[in-house]
């Protein structure tokens, strides 16, 4: 017997993470396993770009949207405050969810994101992308083979520029719709990371995190110190701290060192170097990266997860978000009190 | 002052080596005389360098030397200089200053009333890496300085003395004997004093707490972190990494770069040539003689070289209880 399948139907709600909603748009409406039907979003303007992009069709009546049978799975990608809203909403539907990171900002909103989706039968992923880079993977089976033997160390650090406008949306850097700065924004990719490639949990975390570059109201620097369940130690360099006119505008590395072994990984091998004088070409050296497009390959997991009714490997789960979140707020508590916070 | 330096050297371990193979590129600087305990230890130095064996360091004062250059473990530090101090010689001082603050305190005592110079051997200012980056910072080309990263790793040194190194007890471990560089440095480029540190450390094959994570807070709100690990494998050699991110730009460098040259010899063998070779330490001690020829000031201040050992300290007891310590109010155990 044959069938064919049609694309998986994908609405996508809230564009409020404009970077992020474009990249997967992208991915989306060019992948033949996906039909993107319409986007909602209570601020038009955020959606001007895919639709202009990729002519996402903008939906304003979001009932409708998402009662709609072509569509099976939802993209959520409001701001930070707004994910267990538009996730329970979703799930109401009996729509599958990938919710972009961190999951929310606070826990409480984050364990209702899990059990609403939970009890709608539905499946909730949240949009860990760096799981998706090849040496992550590549990483993970080195440790999982026992490469390294037991780990001890774990060093990470995903930095990048400051998401100030008018590049990025104001509410990136309200403490409130965001629920802070770096730390929350870049931390949970590097832990989310670590705790897929070791296998660990995290059991205690202490931070320094403050407003300290460019005056953006969040911090824009921080250090958050781990001690996973095993013993082993880690830190993680979130921090906003690339300045313009770099190489680079983000990075991410690991530095793992274990009992038997150590390994160091880093997304900067996969460029070449660039000097433009183009008129209106950035200044300077600048990498011109030619990695895989990790947001193809998470969005494609996405929708073979939707389509076969089980979550694919590697995709990050909201269980997985409700970690990494546990550790961004226990490190700013960390920072506020000058204590370390122990967890579970 | 132009006229020739006489220098003893007390302890023929490694970094004495490094030091007496490094006097020759300061003119006018004679190392006459070597002292350590361990039998044959002082002749194989002194019979590669022409200088004489004395035992101990009241020989070494005996002769006269204008200086007395301290390499011992650091448990030794302290006597060694207060001694050499109190009979009027100008005095360098491998890093860590001390093994303790105690100790360090009475260093710091002696050096207020002596007539000769105290520096501490903080290497890593006088990296010609390190130090251009340092100016770059000082000339304010990255603006104010508000992050600071730096991590050596490396597998547990095997050069010390019978193992001192590895006895926490005399060595400290590498928070005391490697970090102290990183404490030192990050201080030297943010310029303000330390005010909170937090450590966590594991332990590995190389012993407790030979993984480090250190970060420390400043009173300007620049924030330092530290990676300082003896638990690597040996193959994959020394590795330094610095980034120090300022108000208007960045600086960054690593080890990995610093390789100029690799000769492959066609019958196996690779031979790897860093740029920096030994410059740090014929930098640091030639700016430590023509600061004794100028009469001071010491290029690395007793106090400062304290301050880097009370960080390192500081780590020692957060990783030891858990606790991030308070160094505007901390006291060190005796």
């Amino acid at each position: 017997m044959t069938v064919t399948e049609r694309p998986t139907g994908v609405a996508i709600l809230g564009a409020a993470h404009l970077g992020h909603v474009w990249a997967y748009s992208r991915a989306l409406t060019e992948s033949p396993n996906a039909r993107v039907v319409g986007v909602h979003d209570p601020e038009r303007e955020h959606t001007r770009w895919i639709h202009q992009d990729f002519g996402v069709p903008p939906a304003d009546d979001v009932e409708a949207l998402l009662a709609s049978p072509e569509v099976d799975a939802v993209l959520v990608c409001s701001a930070n405050a707004d994910h267990r809203a538009d996730v329970e909403l979703a799930a109401s539907f009996g729509k599958h969810v990938l919710c972009e990171k961190p999951i929310a900002t606070t826990l409480e909103d984050a364990h209702a994101m899990v059990a609403a989706c939970a009890d709608a039968g539905v499946q909730l992923h949240l949009a860990f992308v760096s799981r998706f880079l090849p040496l992550v993977g590549r990483a993970r089976a080195a440790v999982r083979d026992g490469r390294l033997g037991e780990l001890v160390g774990l060093v990470g650090g995903n930095r990048g520029r400051p998401p100030l406008p008018p590049s990025y949306p104001a509410w990136i850097t309200d403490p409130v719709a965001a629920g802070g700065g770096a730390l929350i924004d870049h931390s949970v990719h590097v832990t989310d990371v670590m705790r897929h490639v070791s296998g660990l949990e995290v059991a205690e975390v202490s931070a320094e995190a403050a407003a300290l570059l460019w005056d953006c109201g969040v911090d824009d620097v921080a250090l958050v110190s781990l001690r996973f369940d095993n013993g082993a130690v880690g830190s993680v360099d979130p921090s906003w701290s690339v300045p313009a006119d770099h190489p680079w505008d983000y990075d991410f590395f690991l530095r793992l060192l274990g009992t038997e072994g150590s390994l160091d990984i880093s997304d900067g091998a996969e460029a070449v170097q660039v000097v433009s004088t183009r008129e209106g070409a950035p200044r300077g050296l600048r990498q011109a990266p030619f990695g895989e497009d990790a947001d193809r390959a998470m969005i494609e997991a996405f929708l073979a997860s939707v389509r076969t009714g089980v979550v694919q490997e590697p995709c990050a789960t909201g269980e997985d978000g409700v970690r990494a979140l546990e550790v961004a707020l226990a490190g700013y508590r960390s920072a506020a009190t000058g204590r370390a916070v122990g967890l579970g | 002052v132009t006229g020739e330096l006489t220098v003893g050297l007390l302890g023929a371990g490694m970094i004495a080596g490094v030091h007496a193979h490094a006097y020759r590129e300061s003119p006018g600087v004679r190392l006459v005389a070597v002292a350590d305990p361990v039998p044959g230890k002082a002749e194989r130095l002194a019979e590669q360098y022409g200088a004489r064996v004395v035992a101990d360091l009241d020989a070494l004062l005996a002769l006269g030397v204008d200086v007395v250059d301290i390499c011992t473990p650091p448990t030794a530090h302290a006597d060694a200089t207060v001694a050499a101090l109190g009979a009027g010689r100008h005095v360098l001082c491998e890093k860590p200053i001390t093994r303790t603050l105690a100790e360090a305190r009475r260093v710091l005592a002696a050096a207020q009333t002596a007539t000769g110079l105290l520096s501490i051997g903080q290497a890593a200012r006088y990296g010609p890496d390190h130090r251009a980056a340092r100016d770059l910072v000082t000339a304010g080309e990255i603006g104010q300085v508000r992050m600071l990263t730096h991590s050596t790793t490396t597998s547990l040194p095997g050069w010390s003395e019978a193992g001192w190194l590895a006895d926490p007890a005399t060595s400290g471990g590498p928070l005391l004997d490697q970090a102290v560089h990183s404490f030192d440095y990050a201080g030297w480029v943010i310029g303000s004093p330390a005010v909170r540190v937090h450590c966590m450390a594991a332990d590995s094959g190389a012993g407790p707490a030979t993984y480090t994570l250190t970060t420390v807070r400043y009173d300007n709100g620049a924030i330092a972190h530290v990676e300082c690990s003896w638990a690597h494998p040996a193959s994959r050699g020394f590795k330094l990494q610095c980034e120090i991110a300022g108000t208007a730009g960045r600086i960054a460098w690593s080890y990995d770069q610093l390789m100029g040259g690799v000769l492959h010899a066609r019958d196996g063998g690779t031979e790897w040539w860093d740029v920096l070779g030994d410059r740090e330490f014929t930098h640091e001690l030639r700016d430590f003689f023509d600061a004794v020829r100028a009469g001071g000031p010491a290029p690395v201040p007793a106090t400062e070289a304290t301050e880097s050992l009370r960080t390192a300290l500081a780590a020692l007891e957060s990783a030891r209880t858990g606790r991030t310590i308070d160094l505007t109010a901390w006291e060190a155990p005796s």
